[in-house]
C-alpha cells in the first residue's frame, strides 16, 4: 500500500451560512470540497432570475439587430461565374487567408488539425495544470530555447511570406522577454511576469487568428489583393 | 452455487473459461455487426448515378482554331486553344480551390479571381498559390475534322491534336 | 379591482389542475424554493443552492449562457423557416426571395436566424477563451473541456452547412472553395468530399445533404453533447471563476 496522504483540517468560518462543522480534507480532493465553507444562496430565485434576464437581454439585442440589418442574399448560385472576390463566412476567413500563403494541404488540413488537436489536449498536458509563471530566477536555458523557437518560427513563416503570423510571433516573444525579471518591475511588467506559458501560447494564437480574420474580412479585394476597407464595397 | 463456481473455474481447451469464451464471441459479433453496418451505410451514401453535366462536348472544326485562338466554353469550364502544332483543351477550373479562371486577352494569360493564381496559355503556373498547372483535356478529331473534347479524361501536357 | 385580480391568481394556484402540475406552494420559504428546482425536469440540472460567488458577472461573463440562448433562438427560428424552405434547385433560392419579400415577417425571421448564428459562433469562441484564462479546464473539468471542443466544432459545421442553403452566389462559392480544401486531406480527402457533396461538384445532391445535416444530424449531435456539457457542470461542482490561490495546486505543493 502507498503511504496515506497527509490530512488537513478545515474549519467553517461562517456559522450563519453553514452549520459549524469540521471536515477532514485530503489534499487530493476536488476543489469543490475544498471550498465548502463558502456562502451559498438559493438557486431560485437568485440564479433563475439572472438566467431569465440573460435570455431577455440576448433576445432583445438579436431582435434589434434583425430589425436593423438584413441578412445578405446575392444572385442565384451560378457554377460558371465566380464572384470576385469569393469570400467564406467570417469565421473561416482566417483559414482562407492562410490559403493565400500556404499550399492547401498545410493551410486547409495540417494547421487546422493541429489547432483542434492542441485545444483538445489542453487539460491533459501537465504544463497546463501546474500553471507556474514563465520565468524562474536565472532562466538562461528557457531564454535560449525561447529565442531559438521564435527564430525558427519567424524564419519558417517569413519564408512563406506570411507576415501576419511572423510579426505577432516576434511581438509575443518580445513581450515574453519583457516579463523576465518583471516581478521587481513596474505594474505592467509585474502583470506580465505572472502570465504562464500556456497563456502566452493561447494569446499568441488568439492574436494571430484575430489578425488573419480581420485582414481576410476587411482588407482583401478582387483577386485577393490587399485593399483598404473604405476603398470599395466589401 | 458450488456447481456454478466449478463451471466457471474449469478451463476450456485453450485455457479460457466458458464465460470468457462467450463474452468474446458476443463482443466479436457486436464489433462485426457494427463494422458491417458502417460499411453498408457508407456505401448507401455513395450516389450511384450522377446527374452532372455531360463531360463530352463538340468544339467545332479544327480549322476554326488558327494559332493563338483561345475559346472559353463556359458550360464546360474549358478553354479550347489553337497552338502551334494543333488544337488542345485546358480545364478552366483553378487547381488551387476550384474557382473558374478567366482569360485575359490583352495579357494573354489566364487568371483566377479567388486567390490570385496566374497561368500561361499552356496551363503552366506563372505564380501561385495554385499548386499544379491546369490539366490538359482529351481532344479527338473525327474524319471530317470535327473536334470532340472529353473533360473527364486528362492527358499529358503538350499532346496536341492535329486535324 | 386589483383585489379581484389577486384572488383570481390565488384561485388559479389553488385549483386542482394547477396543484396537479405544480405540487409546491408559492416560493416564499426556502423549502418551497428548493422544490421549485427539484420538482422541475428542466430546472433540476441546477443544484438547489449555488455558491454566491458564482453569480458574479466576472465569474463567467455569462458567455456560455449567451451561447446557449442564441442556440435556443436558432432552433425556434430554424423550425419556422423550415415551413417555407425546399432543399432543391432552384426552388431554394426562390424560397429565400419569398421569405424576403412575400411572407409576413419572413425577412425578420431570416435575419434573426442569421445573426443568432453569428452570435453563437462568436460567443462560443469567447466562452472557450474565458474558460481557458480562468483555468477552468483543470480536474475535475478536463472532460467537459473536451466536450466543449466538440460543441465548438459542431457549431462551426452547423453554420457552414447552413451557409449553403440559400443557394445564392455567396453560398455556392463559399462551399465550393471550402469543400475543395477537404479534398487536400491525404488518402481520404477526395472520398470524404464525394460523400459530403453526393457528387463531384456542388449540386442539388449537395444541397439536400447539407440540408439533412443542418436540420437533423448536426442539431441532434449538438443537443446530445450540450446535455452532457450542462450536466457535467453540476457534476463537476458548479462553475469555476477566476483562479484563486485556493485552487492553485502550487499553493498546496508549497505548503
Ligand atoms: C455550443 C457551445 C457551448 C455552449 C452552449 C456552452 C454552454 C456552457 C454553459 C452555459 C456553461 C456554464 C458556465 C458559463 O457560462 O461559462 C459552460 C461551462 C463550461 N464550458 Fe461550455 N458551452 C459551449 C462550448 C464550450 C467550448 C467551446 C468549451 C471549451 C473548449 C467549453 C468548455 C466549458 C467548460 C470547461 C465549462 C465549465 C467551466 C467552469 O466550470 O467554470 N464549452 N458551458
Ligand atoms: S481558387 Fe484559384 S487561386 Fe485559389
Amino acid at each position: 500500500m502507498s503511504p496515506s496522504p497527509e490530512l488537513h483540517v478545515v474549519e467553517s468560518t461562517d456559522p450563519l451560512a453553514v452549520p459549524r462543522r469540521v471536515a477532514l480534507v485530503r489534499p487530493d480532493t476536488r476543489p469543490a470540497v475544498r471550498r465548502s465553507d463558502e456562502r451559498y444562496v438559493m438557486t431560485f430565485p437568485h440564479l433563475i432570475v439572472r438566467e431569465v434576464i440573460l435570455f431577455q437581454v440576448v433576445v432583445i439585442a438579436l431582435s434589434l439587430a434583425a430589425f436593423v440589418f438584413d441578412a445578405p442574399l446575392e444572385g442565384i448560385a451560378n457554377p460558371i461565374e465566380t464572384p470576385n472576390p469569393a469570400k467564406a463566412p467570417w469565421y473561416f476567413l482566417g483559414l482562407q487567408e492562410l490559403l493565400h500563403y500556404f499550399p492547401p494541404i498545410v493551410a486547409g488540413v495540417l494547421l487546422p488539425g493541429l489547432v483542434v488537436l492542441s485545444l483538445a489536449v489542453i487539460p491533459y498536458a501537465r504544463i497546463n495544470l501546474t500553471a507556474g509563471p514563465l520565468w524562474s530566477p536565472g532562466g538562461r536555458r528557457l531564454a535560449l530555447a525561447l529565442a531559438a523557437v521564435t527564430a525558427a518560427l519567424f524564419i519558417l513563416f517569413g519564408a512563406f511570406g506570411c507576415w501576419p503570423i511572423a510579426v505577432p510571433t516576434l511581438l509575443t516573444a518580445g513581450a515574453m522577454f519583457a516579463a523576465r525579471g518583471g516581478a521587481e518591475g513596474g505594474r505592467l511588467r509585474r502583470a506580465l511576469a505572472r502570465v504562464t506559458l500556456p497563456e502566452w501560447i493561447m494569446t499568441w494564437f488568439v492574436v494571430i487568428a484575430t489578425l488573419l480574420t480581420v485582414i481576410g474580412t476587411f482588407f482583401r479585394g478582387p483577386g485577393w489583393t490587399l485593399v483598404w476597407p473604405w476603398s470599395g464595397p466589401i | 452455487m458450488s456447481e456454478e463456481s466449478e463451471r466457471r473455474e474449469s478451463p476450456g481447451p485453450a485455457g479460457t473459461s466458458r464465460r470468457d469464451f462467450l463474452t468474446r464471441i458476443g463482443g466479436g459479433a457486436c464489433a462485426v455487426a457494427g463494422a458491417g453496418s458502417l460499411v453498408v451505410t457508407l456505401d448507401f451514401l455513395k450516389p450511384k448515378v450522377l446527374f452532372e453535366p455531360p463531360t463530352v462536348f463538340r468544339a467545332g472544326s479544327a480549322v476554326d482554331y488558327p494559332e493563338g485562338t483561345v475559346r472559353f466554353n463556359r458550360e464546360q469550364r474549358a478553354y479550347v486553344i489553337g497552338g502551334g502544332g494543333g488544337v488542345f483543351a485546358l480545364s478552366a477550373v483553378c487547381t488551387h480551390l476550384g474557382c473558374i479562371t478567366r482569360y485575359l486577352s490583352d495579357e494573354r494569360a489566364i487568371a483566377c479571381p479567388c486567390h490570385g493564381s496566374r497561368f500561361d496559355l499552356e496551363g503552366n503556373v506563372v505564380h501561385g498559390p495554385a499548386p499544379r498547372p491546369l490539366p490538359w483535356l482529351e481532344v479527338t478529331a473525327d474524319a471530317a475534322g470535327n473536334l470532340v473534347v472529353d473533360s473527364s479524361i486528362i492527358i499529358p501536357h503538350g499532346k496536341v491534336t492535329r486535324a | 379591482m386589483s383585489a379581484a385580480r389577486i384572488s383570481m391568481a390565488d384561485w388559479l394556484r389553488g385549483s386542482a389542475v394547477y396543484r396537479s402540475i405544480v405540487r409546491h406552494g408559492t416560493a416564499d420559504t426556502n423549502r418551497n424554493r428548493s422544490l421549485v428546482i427539484f420538482e422541475n425536469l428542466f430546472l433540476h440540472v441546477h443544484p438547489v443552492k449555488v455558491r454566491e460567488k458564482t453569480l458574479r458577472f466576472s465569474h463567467t461573463y455569462w458567455l456560455g449562457g449567451v451561447t446557449l440562448v442564441s442556440c435556443l433562438v436558432l432552433i425556434a427560428t430554424g423550425i419556422l423557416l423550415m415551413f417555407y424552405y425546399h432543399p432543391s434547385v432552384p426552388q431554394a433560392y426562390r424560397d429565400m426571395k419569398e421569405l424576403n419579400y412575400v411572407v409576413d415577417n419572413g425577412l425578420f425571421l431570416r435575419n434573426l436566424h442569421r445573426w443568432a448564428a453569428h452570435l453563437m459562433v462568436f460567443a462560443a469562441f469567447l466562452h472557450m477563451l474565458r474558460v481557458f484564462y480562468h483555468r477552468a479546464y483543470r480536474p475535475p473539468r478536463q472532460f467537459n473541456w473536451v466536450v466543449g471542443i466538440v460543441l465548438l466544432i459542431v457549431t462551426l459545421f452547423l453554420s457552414y452547412t447552413g451557409y449553403l442553403l440559400p443557394w445564392d452566389q455567396l453560398a455556392f462559392w463559399g462551399v465550393s472553395v471550402g469543400t475543395n480544401m477537404a479534398k487536400e486531406a491525404p488518402l481520404v480527402g477526395e472520398k470524404i468530399r464525394f460523400l459530403l457533396l453526393g457528387g463531384n461538384v456542388v449540386s442539388e445532391n449537395a444541397l439536400l445533404r447539407f440540408y439533412v445535416l443542418h436540420c437533423v444530424v448536426l442539431p441532434v449531435a449538438l443537443l446530445l453533447f450540450l446535455s452532457v456539457h450542462i450536466w457535467r457542470i453540476r457534476k463537476d461542482g458548479g462553475v469555476q471563476g477566476p483562479p484563486t490561490d485556493a485552487d492553485d495546486p502550487r499553493q498546496e505543493e508549497a505548503e
